[in-house]
């Protein structure tokens, strides 16, 4: 793979949150880089941190979380020692833009949707007046409104879903960031509405030259939107590769497991995998590897010592014992092979 | 916005004629004491003489029918213990303009006081000024208000030289009976001001605000606040015209010549038509007030639909 341009960097970043005098260690040395153009999704379970890790890019973290330790460099600054709202204000919008899961709340009641592109408009790109309305109706008209004119003047409730959804994500590009960050976009759409919603992020990316990260839990959009994948388990990225490397060669056992639990991977008649017991509790110290108590194959040393990335290829890296030279073969679960070799209809 | 408007006043209409009919037939069942100045000294033939002249003998329908036909005139009838003759219309106007004068004033300084602390309240969560709030909202509801209008009064008067007795024409003695009035209204305004806007400031369209780079000054200005009004609105009629009504208690406290006491005077004298007068204009004053506050809410929230029911939301 050719040497990219990294827009975006996290390195080791540690995030902890404070709930009811307990110390929770959502995100645990999480390294990253993000490259310019790319189209990378995070993708975990409820609870991984993945929703945590990117708001931290933008200073959204909840009152009682905080940046523990670590670097996010964007443009040649440390957004972690970003302290006060007007430094954020220089990246919120303006440099990162985000598209929230549901549509339904994430527009205010109250304002036309107009009002509310024009918003981002005038906040980011210094237009008024005629020229800011004219920029939100060539935006609404970008994310396939039709009839701008009327429909800028309507408010949320008179939008369905998927609208709705164009209307964020109107909103999102209207601030002509760099990087969009999607958080979980389709999770609250009706299927059919998914892909249509996922296409049109697509053709928006090429046309604004958007480098964009999807969080979700839905593997199917990934196989669809993503370059690269990250897989993340326990607040932690336990793999990370190109989308088919991810996909066909495999190497943590949570990303076998997750794969797994594919519904179109199961066989007709018996019940579908999934994987058992429950994430770890991040309020206490996690030994070893994350996923050992719940990986019926774990080796000993996943109880006691963390592993470390393994590189598998210069673009795929894995945190698992497996990799090791001395670790036993272990082969992926049936499931996982017989996707490396067969594929699923409608996936990558 | 018109056909509701003019559905739902009808309605209000509606409900005011049953109001109406049921307190006349209420006050049908008082003694007839009531409707005399003299009941002990007349007699039989007296009363009786009397009674027919009110028309108090007729069937109540009959009777009912009457006071609406004089109702459409304007005319509420006449005292008969508490100004003997005077027509009640003509009583209350004299009484009203201070009253509704003072309730204005009381009102504009609540939401003066009201909206700024509840918005504070709101912002800063667990802070100063919520707990101050709080304390305050909690001392107002827990403390009878003739306790608290007592001790303004005394240490009004006594540390700030103003006048015991109120007195229209010198502005310094209007201070102390308004402040006292809008306490109430205050506590009330910033505590559901307080509540609504840390509804609003939970929505993910605050995120959302947030995440296009809104500044937090802005988000509060003109997205929660904003919001968190719509609900408010509603109120405010109601409590406008209620405070308009005047308060008993601060009336009589530094003898306001308003209409604040004069229910309780005229039902203390069982003056018969004026109760049922006054009863009448307050709840027109309350249908009124709902009215209203239905009629502001649809104006300002987009979401309330005037035109159609079916459809979802």
């Amino acid at each position: 793979m050719e040497e990219r341009e990294t827009v975006l960097s996290v390195r080791d970043l540690n995030i902890k949150f404070s709930l009811r005098g307990r110390t929770l260690h959502a995100i645990r040395d999480v390294s990253l880089d993000l490259y310019k153009g790319e189209s990378l999704a995070i993708v975990g379970e409820s609870g991984s941190g993945k929703s945590v890790f990117v708001k931290s890019f933008m200073g959204l973290l909840d009152a009682n979380g905080w940046v523990d330790s670590g670097e996010i460099l964007y443009g040649g600054e440390d957004l972690t020692k970003y302290s006060t709202e007007k430094q954020w204000l220089k990246v919120r919008g303006k440099e990162i833009a985000m598209v929230l899961q549901d549509p339904m709340t994430s527009l205010n009641p109250l304002k036309t949707i107009g009002a509310q592109i024009m918003e981002a408009v005038e906040l980011h790109q210094n237009l008024r007046g005629e020229a800011a309305r004219r920029e939100m109706l060539s935006v609404l008209t970008d994310v396939g409104i039709s009839e701008p004119e009327r429909r800028a003047k309507q408010y949320p409730h008179e939008f369905s879903g998927g609208m709705r959804q164009r209307v964020v994500i109107a909103i999102a590009v209207a601030c002509r960031p760099k990087i969009l960050i999607c958080d979980e976009p389709t999770t609250a759409l009706d299927v059919t509405i998914q892909a249509q919603i996922l296409s049109l992020i697509r053709s928006l990316k090429s046309k604004y030259d958007l480098t964009t990260v999807y969080i979700t839990h839905d593997l199917g959009v990934v196989a669809n939107v993503a370059d690269r994948i990250a897989v993340m388990y326990a607040g932690d990225i336990v793999e990370i590769g190109l989308c088919e490397e991810v996909f066909y060669q495999p190497k943590h056992p949570y990303t076998w497991a997750l794969l797994s639990s594919l519904p179109q991977l199961g066989v007709k008649g018996e019940p579908l995998y999934s994987i058992h017991g429950t994430p770890p509790n991040l309020f206490g110290e996690v030994k070893g590897d994350a996923f050992a108590p719940r990986n019926p194959r774990a080796l000993k040393i996943d109880f006691v010592k963390r592993p470390p990335y393994f590189e598998v290829s210069p673009t795929h890296k894995a945190r698992t014992w497996l990799l090791d030279p001395r670790a036993p073969k272990i082969e992926p679960p049936e499931a996982v092979r017989k996707l490396a070799t067969e594929g699923v209809k409608g996936y990558a | 916005m018109l056909k509701y408007s003019l559905k739902r006043l009808s309605s209000s209409f509606l409900t005011l004629l049953i109001i109406i009919s049921v307190v006349f037939v209420l006050l049908r069942q008082m003694p007839i004491e009531g409707y005399f100045d003299n009941f002990e000294k007349a007699d039989e033939a007296m009363i009786q003489a009397k009674l027919n002249q009110l028309g108090l003998n007729d069937p109540i329908p009959v009777q009912l029918l009457n006071f609406f036909k004089d109702l459409l005139h304007g005319d509420l009838g006449t005292s008969a213990r508490y100004s003997v003759g005077a027509p009640i219309a003509g009583i209350i106007a004299k009484k009203a303009p201070l009253s509704i004068k003072m309730g204005v004033l009381s009102m504009a300084l609540s939401l003066v006081l009201g909206i700024p602390l509840g918005a504070a309240m709101a912002k800063g969560k667990g802070k100063f000024w919520d707990k101050f709030g709080t304390v305050y909202i909690v001392f107002i509801n827990a403390v009878p208000a003739a306790v608290y209008y007592i001790f303004i009064q005394l240490y009004g008067t006594s540390f700030l030289g103003i006048p015991m007795l109120f007195d229209e024409a010198n502005p310094v003695t209007w201070i102390l009976p308004v402040f006292s009035m809008s306490l109430g209204n205050v506590a009330y305004y910033a505590m559901w001001l307080r509540r609504y806007m840390v509804d609003e400031l939970n929505k993910d369209y605050v995120r959302l605000a947030r995440a296009k780079g809104v500044s937090g000054k802005n988000i509060m200005m003109k997205h929660v606040l904003r919001n968190a009004f719509v609900p408010m609105i509603q109120y405010i009629p109601t409590s406008l015209l209620y405070t308009v009504c005047g308060s008993i208690y601060i009336e009589s406290l530094y003898s306001i010549p308003g209409m604040g006491g004069l229910l309780v005077d005229v039902i203390g004298r069982q003056d018969n038509p004026m109760v049922q007068a006054i009863v009448m204009i307050y709840s027109c004053i309350g249908i009124v007030g709902l009215l209203l506050g239905d009629l502001l809410m649809g104006l300002i929230d987009p979401r309330i639909s005037f035109v159609k029911k079916e459809g979802a939301r």
